[in-house]
């Protein structure tokens, strides 16, 4: 899933000077399981900003709405007719979702109540790990399904560097050696021969390099 | 006199621009520079230019430097994250590099290396900032350092190009001389009348443009530029022109004499010329001017 945190409400109230009417505006897809931007985080930023608000003597509506997903032009088509009552949204989806919803309503200024981090998973409860960087030609056949690109420091493709020990990467004890993970996992299966393999040199052009990326599908496209 | 004390004399200064061999075969860029030392004030090294891999621009500007030559030296963001440009900074200096042209660089994808990993830890705004604060004795981690360079520094701007605003290339240009830039490069310029609308918008009008010559090497050349490269434009008399010229080669040499001389007569501080590697014609251009 896209991982993302909450913005503090200090960050947040500035933009919305002058606004009489603010819409918060969740999605109940990645950010409500990492707990960042669905209905539940929606209540609480609407009550703080009313708070905030009524501190100021302002009168501002603060309404709540949690799409289903807000990186979908389908779901987003809900808010047409109710948009309008708002002089402002902050959405808390990540910043694909935000960027969809200014995109959908051109006019409307939208603001971020979330700083998207990274796509990962939760280890436990209350804790996300990165997992993924989307880098376009995965290498985790070749790394026991173990990714060096997001879990290595230095996004090592062929062994540790000489600040590994004892499992650990030189930026410190709490954090894994990606390229230990690996050698166990490919000691547990067997596979040690994957290690003495060379990964020939990155071809970042599928990841950032080649500017904004896009995947086109032919074969579904209408 | 430095290249900083002849245009603050309101001396008129040729720049070449002269690129690092791709290798370590220096002999021909040198001699390049020797053939020219007495017409041309200062020579333009390019930092992996159209982002072509290439000897860095530090070394070659170095060399040109322990020749006596004065370089200026193009600082690029592509390659190297904030400590890489202040390192090779403090050594540029340290070798005796004064004059540096700041420069975003272009996407890898457009050159040699394109599954290479674009940097741009800075922007060429970020980038003027930082050298500012060099100049001051801080680097950007705000530690004071043991001797602080000085440059005198230029950035590119895209006035003169089709399809640009001239507003906002003015504030631009403001902004970047507010963050220390002396001097600003353009792109190509074969119509000198497309600077008009930045130069009116400038406080200090054309003093601190140097417009770029470029140096077109066949009919075939000029008309993909205009069909192809957005910021260049060519008018349609050129190409015209180098349609009905005999003898091609001679013409696109006389087109970019024409092209400085005119520059100069509006009152430009300075030229830039550019070869794209046909170094070994600058001579008869400068003869020529
Ligand atoms: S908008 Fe973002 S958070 Fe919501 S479903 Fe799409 S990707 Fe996940
Ligand atoms: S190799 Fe690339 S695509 Fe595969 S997990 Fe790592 S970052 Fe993601």
């Amino acid at each position: 899933m896209i991982v993302a945190e909450r913005k503090p409400i200090e960050e947040i109230l500035p933009w919305l000077e002058g606004a009489r009417s603010v819409l918060v505006l969740g999605c109940n897809e990645c950010v409500t399981v990492c707990e960042a931007g669905g209905k539940k985080e929606v209540g609480m930023l609407a009550s703080a900003l009313r708070l905030l608000f009524a501190k100021e003597g302002r009168e501002v509506n603060v309404g709540e709405r949690t799409l289903e997903r807000q990186c979908d032009p389908e779901y987003l088509d809900e808010l047409r007719d109710t948009i309008d009552a708002y002089d402002a949204v902050v959405s808390l989806a990540c910043g694909v979702g935000i960027q969809f919803t200014a995109e959908r309503y051109p006019s409307k200024p939208v603001y971020p109540g979330v700083n998207t981090c990274f796509m990962g998973a939760a280890l436990e409860r209350g804790v996300w790990a990165e997992r993924c960087q989307g880098c376009g030609q995965c290498l985790l056949a070749l790394t026991g399904a173990v990714c060096p690109v997001a879990r290595c420091a230095k996004r090592l493709l062929n062994g540790p560097c000489g600040g590994s020990s004892a499992g650990k990467c030189e930026l410190g004890p709490e954090v894994d050696c990606a390229w230990q993970l690996i050698i166990d996992r490919l000691k547990a299966l067997g596979r040690m021969e994957d290690y003495e393999r060379l990964i020939p040199v990155k071809d970042w052009s599928k990841d950032r390099a080649g500017g904004p990326r896009k995947v086109v599908r032919e074969d579904v496209r209408s | 006199m430095s290249l900083k004390e002849k245009l603050a004399a309101g001396e008129f200064v040729l720049l070449a621009e002269l690129e690092p061999p791709k290798g370590v075969h220096v002999a021909p860029m040198l001699d390049h520079a020797r053939r020219l030392k007495e017409r041309v004030e200062a020579f333009l090294v390019p930092e992996m230019h159209q982002a072509v891999m290439r000897m860095s621009a530090l070394g070659a500007a170095f060399l040109l430097r322990q020749e006596g030559m004065e370089p200026v030296m193009q600082v690029c963001c592509r390659d190297r994250n904030r400590l890489a440009l202040q390192g090779d900074l403090l050594a540029a200096f340290a070798c005796g590099i004064e004059n540096l042209l700041v420069v975003s660089g272009e996407d890898p994808s457009l050159g040699d290396h394109h599954r290479a990993r674009a940097v741009y830890d800075l922007s060429a705004l970020e980038l003027l900032e930082a050298i500012g604060g060099l100049e001051r004795g801080r680097d950007l981690a705000g530690v004071d350092l043991e001797g602080a360079p000085r440059f005198f520094t230029g950035a590119t701007t895209q006035a003169g190009s089709p399809g640009r605003s001239a507003e906002l290339e003015a504030e631009d240009i403001a902004q970047r001389m507010r963050a220390g830039a002396r001097f600003f490069l353009t792109p190509p310029i074969f119509d000198p009348e497309l600077l008009e609308p930045v130069v009116r918008r400038l406080d200090q009008g054309r003093q601190a443009l140097v417009p770029t010559v470029l140096l077109l090497k066949s009919l075939g050349m000029a008309r993909y530029i205009e069909r192809n490269v957005p910021h260049i434009r060519i008018p349609p008399e050129t190409i015209e022109r180098l349609q009905r010229a005999p003898d091609k080669v001679r013409e696109c040499v006389q087109i970019a004499v024409e092209g400085i001389r005119a520059l100069r007569s509006r009152g430009y501080p300075a030229v830039a010329v550019a070869t794209l590697g046909w170094e070994d014609k600058l001579p008869e251009i400068v003869e020529a001017l």
